[in-house]
């Protein structure tokens, strides 16, 4: 089996590597938030990352595909009358410290924006992003990326990979971007020896252990989802819990329906991309008044389509879950991936 | 790297006012390159912007010909459309296209045309029916069956009298309410089936109009005995991003922006939610 070339840190020179990074980088680390949250947010002293976390509240995504994202901008003084200009983001970023499923939620927007045609916007702040992961030795009680190939530890797809040991961080090095950013760490990082690439194995295999709370019925949810054999009364006692709130989809790594507007100013304007979420009422609203998806329950098939149907998971690569349980944080009436799962499987509540 | 979401200017040429609620815009590109670039198709759509209201998808209205300028048919019924109709020559907007797959003009090549319009479903059939009668010798038999609410709701009047006049094609029109001066048929567009020569075998059909219209339409000619791949429409999806990927169009798996808007019935039958 390919191993990756692996370096050592020890656990006190993390921070004098951290305090190298954010001078040639924007780092977007895990941070201690108000009322004993932990988010992903810019960090600027290494003091600031909370390595010791579980999880983040949301994910990544909102780096690279902002909640209320400039695209273009308008203006009506120009001499031809109106000109309009595309708004760049050339920001260099490194996700430090953030979880595997976090990464793989980030390699599945890869795929999502990258299908022809490619959408520019996000794949020139996603060229400019390193990932750096940090492994789950202690899966968080909502967690079931080992049911989703997304975690505890990563295979593939990070640029580096850190596993914390008793005395040190092992850093594996999955691309040359990653090994780049190893060696801006000079002397604070050496060879791994033997012994601690083994104790990072003897984690992984832990890790797997301990995932006891959550599970994702996968395997049964996409035939039945792929093959339209979900009983339509499911559907409709799922809606009846549905708040139409969004928060499903605003903390989902892989969500990423969103519509234009215009901020209009006197001789200018900027057109804006926003986040939307399938489950509201008017996402497909016509100007005529008619709605095809005027039925709460029509929406949530279509979610969960959109998600786990072999129609979908083709295209992608993947089913549009990566297990990080921010669902079953969110959603007040229970439809998380695991329950909508769990309840698709057995075909009734 | 092309950016998908950014528009070319483009400038209203002329205004044409078709009813009380309906106006076509020819509309003219800035840069002659942009023009060229733009090779529609019939069945092909447009996001139109108007920078400050938004922006929206419109089916082009207008056949390619030597003309500089191309079509869209606008019903005011939104903040966009209701801005477009504020709108005169001279003023600009925004368009990003042409998108969308357009009809199958090839696959239906020799065999007899019918087209079905319903309301402000006539202008995406508009340029397939000139593209049609531009090269007439090469289909059979050529039908263009259109239904209006009204008289008053009638589009392209000045056109509906030439096909009316030609000899080369038949043309009814029909509305489900009349008024003092209407000699002409009265009822829904379906009406006119039993009064037009069809030949089921031979008849390849587009239908297009309100979503209710065309389930009416497409089961009446199935009934009649035209195939499933004979029958085409195009399907109506707030279509925002028009690129595939703000998923609002999507009907199961398929994208209304990028695989269509042009299905056939057969492909309708396969989708997960029709409607």
């Amino acid at each position: 089996m390919h191993r990756p070339p692996a370096y050592a840190v020890p656990k006190p020179s993390i921070s004098a590597w951290v305090e190298r990074l954010v001078q040639v980088a924007t780092v977007i680390a895990p941070t201690a938030a108000h009322g004993g949250d932990v988010v992903y947010d810019v960090v600027e002293r290494a003091e600031q990352v909370a390595w010791g976390y579980e999880s983040s509240l949301t994910p990544l995504k909102r780096f690279l595909f902002p909640q209320v994202d400039p695209l273009l901008r308008w203006s009506t003084t120009s001499s031809d009358g109106l000109a309009v200009e595309p708004v760049a983001d050339e920001t260099e970023r490194i996700f430090l410290a953030v979880r595997p499923c976090d990464i793989a939620g980030v390699l599945f927007l890869d795929r999502v924006f990258g299908r022809d045609p490619e959408d520019g916007y996000y794949l020139s702040r996603r060229q400019r992003t390193a990932l750096i992961a940090l492994t789950c030795a202690r899966p968080g009680e909502n967690c079931f990326c080992v049911c989703a190939d997304a975690g505890p530890f990563l295979q593939a797809g990070y640029d580096l990979q850190l596993t914390e040991l008793e005395n040190d961080y092992l850093v594996e090095v999955g691309s040359e971007k990653g090994a780049a950013l190893v060696e801006l760490g000079g002397p604070l990082l050496a060879p791994a020896a033997e012994a601690l690439r083994e104790a990072r194995a003897e984690l992984e295999r832990e890790a797997e252990g301990r995932f006891q709370e959550h599970k994702s019925y996968f395997a049964a949810a996409l035939r039945k989802v792929t093959f339209d054999q979900v009983p339509e009364g499911l559907w409709e006692e799922m809606a009846e819990r549905c708040l139409e709130c969004g928060g499903c989809a605003f903390v989902c790594p892989t969500c990423t329906c969103f519509l234009t507007a215009d901020w209009p100013a006197e001789d200018s304007g900027e057109r804006r991309r926003l986040w939307d979420s399938c489950l509201y009422e008017s996402y497909a609203l016509e100007a005529s008044g008619h709605n095809p998806r005027a039925a709460r329950r029509d929406r949530l098939k279509a979610r969960f389509f959109h998600k786990l149907s072999y129609q979908f998971a083709k295209p992608l690569g993947q089913h549009g879950c990566v297990g990080c349980g921010r669902c079953v944080a969110a959603c007040m009436g229970g439809n998380d991936m695991s329950a909508v799962t769990a309840r698709i499987r057995h075909g009734a509540m | 790297m092309e950016n998908i979401y950014l528009p070319n200017v483009v400038e209203i040429a002329k205004v044409r006012e078709e009813t009380q609620d309906t106006k076509t815009f020819a509309v003219k590109f800035r840069e002659q390159e942009q023009w060229q670039a733009f090779r529609h198709r019939p069945g092909q759509f447009v996001e139109v912007s108007v920078f400050g209201v938004g922006e929206a998808p419109f089916c082009v209205a207008s056949r390619r010909d030597g003309s500089e300028t191309f079509e869209i048919t606008v019903r005011r019924t939104g903040a966009v459309t209701e801005a477009l109709h504020g709108l005169g020559p001279g003023a600009h907007l925004g368009i990003r296209g042409p998108l969308g797959n357009g009809f199958p003009i090839e696959a239906v090549k020799g065999r007899d045309i019918l087209f079905v319009g319903g309301g402000i479903g006539l202008p995406p059939l508009r340029p397939l029916i000139w593209e049609v009668l531009a090269n007439r010798s090469e289909f059979g038999r050529v039908t263009v069956l259109y239904g209006a609410r009204t008289p008053a709701d009638l589009v392209y009047k000045d056109e509906l009298e030439q096909w009316r006049g030609r000899e080369d094609m038949e043309f009814m029109v029909t509305v489900d309410v009349a008024d003092e001066h209407w000699t002409g048929n009265v009822g829904v567009v379906g009406s006119l089936f039993s009064k037009a020569q069809i030949e089921a075998k031979k008849t390849a059909a587009f239908v297009c109009g309100p979503p209710i219209m065309i389930r009416f339409a497409m089961r009446d000619l199935l009934t009649l005995g035209l195939g499933e791949e004979s029958i085409y429409t195009t399907l109506e999806r707030h279509m925002r991003c028009g690129v595939g990927k703000c998923n609002h169009c999507l009907i199961g798996d398929k994208y209304v922006c990028t695989d269509g808007p042009v299905f056939s019935y057969r492909e309708i039958k396969m989708m997960m939610e029709p409607g």
